[in-house]
C-alpha cells in the first residue's frame, strides 16, 4: 500500500520532527526572543512616537497659528464692537437729550482741535449749509460746551467755554449770585467779580443767567471746587470745573433756535 | 525737484496738528510741528525756498485759528529770515545748535503768541490767561517741539534737498 523509500521517508520524517521540536520549544524561546528584541522595538517605538509627537506638534502649530489669527479678528472686532456700542451709548444720550429738549438742536460730529495750545476750539463737521451761523449756542447733554465763531459751508469753528475769550455771564443756582465765568485754558474756568459776601462755596451748581445776550438761560456750565480772594482783596473768584469733558469731546449739539 | 513735495508735508503736518490726539497732549499742551518744519527748511533749502514756505507754513496754521491778525504768518516769517541770519553768523551744521535753535524759536512764538492770546479777540472782553498757564504752555510747548523736531528734521531733509 505504501510504497515510498527510504529517502522518501526521511524527507518527510525529519521536517515534521523538527518543525515538532520547534513546536514545543516554542514555550522556552518566546522570553529570550522577547529579551533579543526589545532594544530594537523600544527604539523603533521611540522613534514612531517621536515622529508622531512631530506630525502631531506641527499639526497643532498650524492650528493654533490658525486659531491665533482667529483671536486677534476677534479681539479686534470686539475692539470695533465696543467702539461701536460707546458711540452708541452717546448717541442714545444725545437723542433722548435731543427728544427731551424744547430747543430745535442739531447734533454735529468734532473732527478737528485746535492747532496750538494757546487756544481752546474744536472744528465740528455742520456749517452753514446745515443752517448753522456765528454766535450760536454749542452744549453737550452734559451742559455748555461754548459758541461757535466761524461758519463755513461744511464746518464750523467752535470756541470752547475754557478759552480765556469766552466771557459768560452766570449764577450761582442755589444763591442766584451773579459772575462772570472765564476760560483760563486750563481744565478749570474761572468765575470773576464775584462780592465779598458772595453766597458761594465749593459743590455749587452755576448756570447761565438770564443777562447773557450770547447764552440762553439756565444752560449748565459746572461745578465750583474752589473759592478764593483776588490780588485786590475786593473780589473774590471761584474755580469751576466744567461739567462737559471738553478735552475729549466727541459729539455736540447746537442749538438753532 | 523734490520741491514740489513740500506743500504736501505742510498739508500733511496741518492735518497731524488739527487732528493731534488728546492723549498725546503733555499737560494740555500739542508740540508745533509747523514751526519746527518752518525753521528746519532754512537748515536744508535756500533762504528763498524756506522763507516762502514757512511763510506759508504759519498761513496754514493761522487759517485754522480764529484770530482776526495772522500772527503765525508773520511770527514764522519773521522766524524764518531770523534763523537765516543767526546761520551766516554760526555754524548751524551740528544737530544740537539746530534744536537750540528750534527752541528759541518756538519760545519767541509761543510768547508772542501767547500775548497775543491774553490780549483777546476783537470784540469779547478776555479773561486773559492766568501767569501759571501762560508759562506753562510757553515753556511745555516749545520744548515738546524740540522733541518732535527730529522728525520734523527727517522731513524736512527729505523734501527740501
Amino acid at each position: 500500500m505504501f510504497n515510498l523509500s527510504r529517502k522518501k521517508l526521511i524527507h518527510i520524517i525529519l521536517p515534521v520532527c523538527f518543525v515538532a521540536l520547534l513546536g514545543s520549544c516554542l514555550f522556552f524561546l518566546k522570553k529570550p526572543a522577547q529579551k533579543i528584541f526589545k532594544p530594537q522595538l523600544s527604539f523603533i517605538g521611540l522613534v514612531k512616537r517621536e515622529f508622531a509627537g512631530i506630525i502631531f506638534y506641527h499639526r497643532n502649530m498650524v492650528k493654533a497659528e490658525r486659531l491665533q489669527g482667529e483671536i486677534d479678528l476677534l479681539r479686534l472686532r470686539l475692539f470695533d464692537m465696543r467702539e461701536i456700542y460707546q458711540e452708541n451709548t452717546r448717541l442714545k444720550e444725545i437723542f433722548k437729550f435731543k427728544q427731551n429738549s424744547s430747543r430745535r438742536l442739531l447734533p454735529a460730529r468734532v473732527i478737528g482741535r485746535s492747532p496750538e495750545s494757546w487756544s481752546s476750539m474744536v472744528i465740528i463737521d455742520r456749517g452753514l449749509e446745515s443752517g448753522l451761523r456765528p454766535g450760536m449756542v454749542v452744549i453737550s447733554p452734559q451742559g455748555l460746551v461754548g459758541s461757535i465763531l466761524e461758519s463755513s459751508d461744511g464746518s464750523s469753528k467752535v470756541l470752547l467755554i475754557t478759552d480765556p475769550n469766552q466771557g459768560i455771564s452766570s449764577i450761582v443756582q442755589r444763591s442766584r449770585q451773579e459772575g462772570l465765568v472765564n476760560g483760563t485754558l486750563g481744565t478749570n474756568l474761572i468765575m470773576r467779580y464775584l462780592p465779598d459776601e458772595a453766597q458761594i462755596a465749593p459743590g455749587d451748581i452755576i448756570v447761565t443767567s438770564e443777562l447773557s445776550r450770547a447764552y440762553p438761560k439756565g444752560l449748565l456750565v459746572g461745578k465750583v471746587i474752589s473759592v478764593g480772594h483776588d490780588f485786590s482783596g475786593l473780589n473774590r473768584y471761584a474755580l469751576v470745573r466744567p461739567v462737559a469733558d471738553l478735552a475729549n469731546i466727541e459729539e455736540v449739539l447746537v442749538i438753532l433756535s | 525737484m523734490r520741491k514740489i513735495y513740500i506743500p504736501l508735508a505742510i498739508v500733511v503736518l496741518t492735518t497731524l496738528e488739527l487732528a493731534w490726539p488728546a492723549f498725546l497732549d503733555f499737560f494740555y499742551c500739542k508740540p508745533d510741528l509747523l514751526l519746527a518744519f518752518a525753521v528746519s527748511l532754512v537748515f536744508y533749502a535756500d533762504f528763498k525756498t524756506a522763507f516762502l514756505f514757512g511763510t506759508l507754513s504759519g498761513l496754514a496754521k493761522d487759517l485754522f485759528l480764529f484770530r482776526g491778525v495772522a500772527v503765525n504768518t508773520f511770527c514764522f516769517g519773521a522766524l524764518v529770515y531770523l534763523v537765516y541770519r543767526v546761520s551766516r553768523q554760526i555754524s548751524t551744521e551740528d544737530f544740537y545748535v539746530r534744536l537750540l535753535i528750534v527752541l528759541a524759536a518756538a519760545l519767541l512764538n509761543n510768547f508772542v503768541t501767547g500775548l497775543n492770546a491774553a490780549a483777546g479777540l476783537e470784540g469779547m472782553a478776555s479773561g486773559g490767561v492766568p501767569a501759571g498757564i501762560f508759562l506753562r504752555n510757553l515753556l511745555i510747548s516749545s520744548f515738546y517741539t524740540v522733541l518732535l523736531a527730529p522728525a520734523v528734521f527727517r522731513l524736512a531733509k527729505k523734501t527740501a534737498l
